[in-house]
């Protein structure tokens, strides 16, 4: 029996994500970035978000099933991103797709954004299997998730104030780099030295927990300071160290989480994830431990329609079918599924 | 001509089915959100009760506002899906045409107002004329005084409709040829009218061209302050 082939669409915060996938194979995945759009405010506005949306969803859907050779009527299912995320955003793609499923008479699945994450490895690694602890860093969101089974998840840990994503986007503008701050930061960090400058990890006693508002704080006094004193290390370097600080956060809490679970199996998901630093390190670190890693590659990494599409052939499979009447959620919350 | 009719540009959700000029179905909720939950379900029993499939639709007509962003949004991608879906055209219609069109009972000029929120209406004066009304002038976004000053400036009798109930009391003071009127929501059974006019007539709109008549510009507050005039590094940025 082949598997269902299912259209995922994702816009629950900057990007219009659409896919057509069968199983692991993606037959086609298309992405109406609105980084440009956000650039000038420095972050993702919501209004402007949704405006971009109901302009790019009708011609990506279009795009997608075309790249894929595929025609409506084929599609077992449609997915679509319920929440978290915009709610403006969030509106756009999941009215879409669930008249689309509608008119189509095939079944409709509401998905969680967090659970599509979580099976976004699984599309290029088919060995990718629970027990196991994930890392989700983006813009929007920062969890240590254990995996017990699927649809079984347990948030061991999360952001106590900003996501790792939104801390690289807030020091990138101060330091003057543009936005999105993840890659400015891991692109001007290029043969940087992180040892010119030690900055702080925050909640040492919280083990799976992180908080990252404080290293903007000491970043921006470090570098008035050493700019009053005329003695401003080269970019490379504060970008470097920058970034290990965030970095050596996310996977030390990692890996605390895997210890305590006693999983041997570790993967990642979110914006964060496509730092190049961020997988190198992780790489290390599991190979140290011997513990398998699954890491997307950085386009399942970032917001997409695919991963949307495999958690809904899992819900589609539960025969967790959304109906009609259930609208989006800003607030869905994994460990509620 | 098989019609459907889909309005969610305030806070009453509405959706018809029409033909030959008949409403054959329709369903109307009031709730300022939902408007995504009602939609479909609210598609689906029309249909039903129709006995209609949707490959039957030949037209869809959408409200595209102004109106509550966010509901306008929920209903054209609605309408797109669908229509994308059967290969339908598309007709889109103005919540100030589909309030105008509904008043027009009498001889007085008519504005139209729908609460855009953040203490803004949308308006525009339409004029009776035989079987219906033509637009009168711009459309355009005002405050409350704003909207005072319009229709105090308006030398003939005035009917307000929509969004009214909600008035600052000072809108409606010393305007004594001015009163104000139903209908308070513009609704689909009054698009499929419109819609139907206007496919008679060929005019639909494009797919690409179905957006949102916002008549305001998203709220984003650029914080300067963030931003450093030249960074710590110049020319590090891009
Ligand atoms: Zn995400």
């Amino acid at each position: 029996m082949s598997r269902p082939l299912i259209l995922g669409v994702e816009t629950s915060c900057d990007e219009t994500g659409v896919a057509v996938v069968r199983g692991h194979e993606i037959l086609a995945t298309v992405l109406s970035s609105q980084i440009d759009a956000h650039a000038r405010f420095g972050g993702v506005v919501p209004e402007v978000a949704a405006r971009a949306h109901v302009e790019a969803i009708r011609p990506m859907v279009h795009l997608a099933l075309r790249q894929a050779g595929v025609h409506s009527d084929q599609l077992d299912a449609v997915a679509a991103t319920r929440g978290p995320g915009l709610i403006g955003a969030l509106m756009v793609g999941y009215s879409f797709a669930k008249a689309m499923a509608w008119t189509l008479d095939t079944p409709f699945v509401g998905v969680d954004h967090m659970e599509g994450h979580l099976f976004a490895p699984r599309l290029e690694h088919e060995a990718f299997a629970p027990p196991a602890v994930v890392l989700l860093a983006s813009g929007g969101h920062s969890q240590i998730v254990h995996v017990k089974s699927w649809g079984e998840y347990e948030v061991l840990g999360s952001t106590i104030d900003d996501a790792a994503g939104e801390a690289f986007d807030k020091i990138a503008r101060f330091m003057g780099l543009g936005f999105p701050g993840g890659p400015a930061i891991d692109k001007a960090a290029e043969g940087g030295d992180a040892d010119v400058v030690k900055f702080p990890r925050a909640l040492r006693d919280r083990p799976y927990d992180f908080s990252f508002s404080g290293l903007k704080t000491s970043v921006v006094t470090y570098l008035e300071k050493a700019k009053a004193a005329g003695s401003v290390p080269p970019l490379p370097d504060v970008a470097a160290a920058v970034q290990e600080a965030i970095v050596d956060v996310l996977v030390d809490k990692t890996f605390n989480a895997v210890e305590a679970t006693g999983v041997d199996r570790v993967a990642g998901g979110g914006g964060v994830l496509a730092n190049r630093r961020l997988r190198v390190r992780l790489e290390e670190e599991a190979n140290r431990r011997g513990i398998a890693l699954y890491l997307p590659s950085p386009a399942l990494c970032t917001d997409n329609g695919a991963m949307i599409a495999a958690a809904g052939e899992f819900r589609l499979e539960r025969g967790d079918v959304t109906p009609w009447s259930v609208d989006v959620s800003s607030s869905l919350r994994l460990s509620d599924l | 001509m098989k019609i459907l009719a889909v309005d969610t540009a305030t806070s009453a959700s509405s959706v018809a089915l029409g033909e030959g000029g008949q409403l054959v179905a329709m369903s109307v909720r009031v709730d300022r959100r939902g408007h995504g939950g009602f939609l479909v379900p609210a598609i689906d029993f029309a249909f039903e009760s129709a006995g209609w499939k949707p490959r039957e639709i030949d037209v869809i007509v959408v409200d595209v506002g102004p109106g509550l962003f966010t509901g306008i949004r929920a209903g054209i991608s609605t309408a797109q899906a669908i229509a994308a879906s059967v290969g339908a055209p598309l007709v889109t219609v103005s919540s100030l045409t589909a309030l105008a069109v509904r008043a027009a009972t009498g001889r007085r000029r008519i504005w139209p107002v729908v609460d855009i929120r953040r203490g803004q209406y949308a308006t525009r004066p339409f004029q009776p004329v035989p079987g219906g009304v033509a637009p009168d002038g711009p459309a355009e976004i005002v405050t409350a005084d704003g909207l005072h000053n319009l229709v105090e400036s308006d030398a003939e009798d005035t009917l307000l409709v929509g969004d009214t109930a909600g008035f600052p009391p000072t809108v409606m003071r010393g305007l004594h040829r001015a009163k104000t009127g139903r209908p308070r929501y513009p609704s689909a059974d009054v698009l499929l009218e419109i819609g139907e006019f206007k496919a008679e007539r060929d005019h639909f709109v494009r797919p690409e061209d179905v957006r949102p008549l916002y008549m305001r510009e998203p709220d984003a507050q650029i914080n300067w302050s963030d931003f450093r005039e030249e960074g710590i590094w110049p020319g590090a940025a891009g």
